[in-house]
């Protein structure tokens, strides 16, 4: 009896133990995480078997469908152009931002006079809301008042509405995204550049190795693993946001720029296909926790992540 | 000579490199700015116009007549600002939690965390629209600030725990052997150490929100209608007012760039989740 109370005493005491100061602390952030993360995601599944439909106040009616949207989905020609253009997309925009964000960093660190004013500037573009830089794009390419619409023209390079042909809709909206989202790159790759030890170049330059040698054997091996990091972080975002595009084009001309999201975005709110919607939804979600276990995976690998 | 005839020429490429990123950078955003004085006349200029009369006309008509900015302006400052306010408080909490546990599970569950930052918006929006709808949370700013709190959390978590990872070890046992107890090293000596960490993921947070377009153009309704919303709406109401559009741009722009580059050092940090340590 004795030792039954104590075992049980102690069974507590361990079990008191297991919710640690360190749990304690993170019970309040997890509980509201879970709610605003498991609770749609179980949602969302359900809703993708169901056909939901939004009553007048706050109901909605829904019907068990089975796999039905999942059927509809991959035989939906517009979903298919939808995930073509996000590829386009995204391998064209985090592809320039790469280069570009690579490129300039290297002009920067070159720099000596003035290179923290010249790095503040270069970071502006991408603290502007998304919204704000579509918009922005629109009023520069628009052919009777925009700036750059008119350059274009005065220069013979482009005469015509930019964002009324398809091809050069796509060029103007992957631009956009280029301006708001390299300086991220940029400030990243500065970063891996900082900490490349002076004496190895001084070294380097020493035995006579030129700016290019020394950037191919030196530079770029040893910000291989920040490179990455941008990389990734870009990648995601990509993933995520769609607001430049929904402002510049919303997906036209001719569904040239419409891109999954807003193909998602079209079918829950203007055709108020919500579960068709979710469906389209969770695909999305796969692919991102796809791209996070690549993100996570790698940064482990290179010791980035503790 | 030759030597020295390279390295002076290999000083000035940067600098003509330099003027042209700075070129493609500040062009759009000058332009806004000036465009915001003009008249709407200069502003539909078919040539460009660097010579004006400046007039605050645009600035007006955003706090008067029918579309008064303010309201708008004050629904995205609640909005994000009571967003960051949780998310920075119960993120350095939970934070410091999972920085100072070790258990099994820890890889996972700080997986899971982040993973909840990544997923797309459209994707989110979906079961939060009905789940709003259900708890009377569309058209209000509480709606927005639990939308915003699906992203800003989960950051905040994350960016805490990179912040409190980099603490020495040392100061906090110290305290303990001097009797203090856990939260109180928490409270006295780990958090006032990260105080540039947390200012720095209140500030990424307050951006985040602040410029969010997805969520509050579903969620907020003429009781909660954020800055971003009402920009885009000038657009399909009475045709473009490119005057006025360019001046709400400034007055969405202008607060966030600030804010950002007050926090430049800790940026890296910030936007890397963690990974990368700055300069």
């Amino acid at each position: 009896m004795q030792s039954d109370a104590a075992q049980s005493s102690g069974k507590q005491r361990s079990r008191r133990r297991g919710l640690s100061f360190e749990v304690k602390m993170m019970i309040p952030a997890l509980v509201i995480l879970a709610a605003i993360s498991i609770l749609p995601l179980i949602y969302i599944i359900w809703m993708s078997l169901h056909n939901v439909t939004l009553l007048g106040g706050s109901g909605i009616e829904s019907n068990w469908t089975g796999l039905d949207n999942w059927g509809r989905m991959f035989t939906d020609s517009n979903v298919w152009s939808g995930w073509l253009a996000m590829i386009i997309y995204f391998v064209a925009t985090v592809g320039l931002e790469m280069v570009l964000g690579l490129v300039i960093a290297l002009v920067i660190h070159e720099v000596a006079w003035g290179k923290n004013l010249a790095l503040s500037l270069v970071l502006i573009p991408m603290f502007i809301a998304p919204v704000i830089v579509g918009l922005l794009g629109r009023f520069l390419v628009n052919p009777t008042y925009g700036l750059y619409a008119w350059v274009l023209r005065e220069s013979g390079l482009y005469d015509g509405n930019i964002l009324g042909g398809s091809v050069s809709a796509f060029v103007a909206v992957v631009l956009m995204d280029v301006w708001e989202w390299t300086p991220l790159v940029v400030l990243i790759t500065l970063a891996g550049l900082v900490s490349i030890q002076p004496q190895v170049l001084e070294a380097a330059r020493v035995d006579g190795a030129n700016y290019f040698e020394r950037l191919r054997h030196i530079v770029l091996p040893s910000i291989t693993g920040i490179v990455i990091v941008a990389l990734l972080i870009r990648s995601m975002d990509a993933l995520r946001y769609f607001d430049i595009i929904w402002q510049a084009t919303n997906g036209g001309p001719a569904n040239a720029t419409k891109i999954i999201p807003l193909r998602l975005y079209e079918s829950a709110f203007r055709f108020f296909h919500l579960g068709y919607a979710a469906t389209i939804g969770l695909l999305m979600l796969a692919v991102s926790i796809l791209v996070a276990n690549l993100f996570t995976g790698i940064l482990r690998q290179r010791g980035l992540l503790k | 000579m030759t030597t020295g005839a390279r390295s002076s020429a290999g000083r000035v490429i940067p600098y003509a490199l330099l003027i042209l990123i700075l070129l493609w950078t500040l062009v759009p955003v000058l332009w806004m700015l000036i465009s915001s004085f003009k008249s709407l006349g200069d502003v539909l200029s078919p040539t460009p116009l660097l010579m004006f009369e400046p007039t605050l006309a645009n600035y007006i008509s955003l706090v008067s007549g029918g579309n008064n900015v303010l309201t708008y302006f004050r629904s995205s400052l609640l909005a994000s600002g009571i967003s960051t306010i949780i998310a920075t408080s119960l993120g350095c909490l939970a934070g410091y939690g999972l920085a100072r546990s070790n258990f099994r599970a820890k890889k996972h569950l700080a997986f899971w965390i982040i993973s909840t930052r990544m997923a797309p918006i459209a994707a989110v929006i979906l079961p939060l629209f009905i789940g709003f709808t259900f708890l009377h949370l569309i058209n209000t700013v509480w709606g927005l600030v639990v939308a915003y709190l699906s992203f800003n959390l989960p950051f905040a978590i994350w960016i805490m725990n990179a912040f409190f990872e980099d603490l020495p070890p040392g100061i906090e046992e110290a305290a303990r052997v001097d009797g203090a107890s856990n939260f109180q090293t928490f409270w006295r000596i780990a958090l006032p150490m990260t105080a540039p960490g947390i200012v720095t993921t209140a500030i990424l947070c307050l951006v985040f929100s602040w410029n969010d377009y997805a969520f509050a153009v579903t969620f907020a309704g003429p009781g909660s209608q954020t800055l971003p919303v009402a920009a885009s709406q000038l657009i399909t109401q009475t045709g473009v007012d490119w005057g006025q559009l360019t001046a709400i741009g400034t007055v969405v722009a202008l607060p966030m760039v600030l804010v950002g580059l007050a926090v430049r050092r800790y940026l890296v940090r910030g936007l890397t989740l963690g990974a990368v340590t700055g300069e």
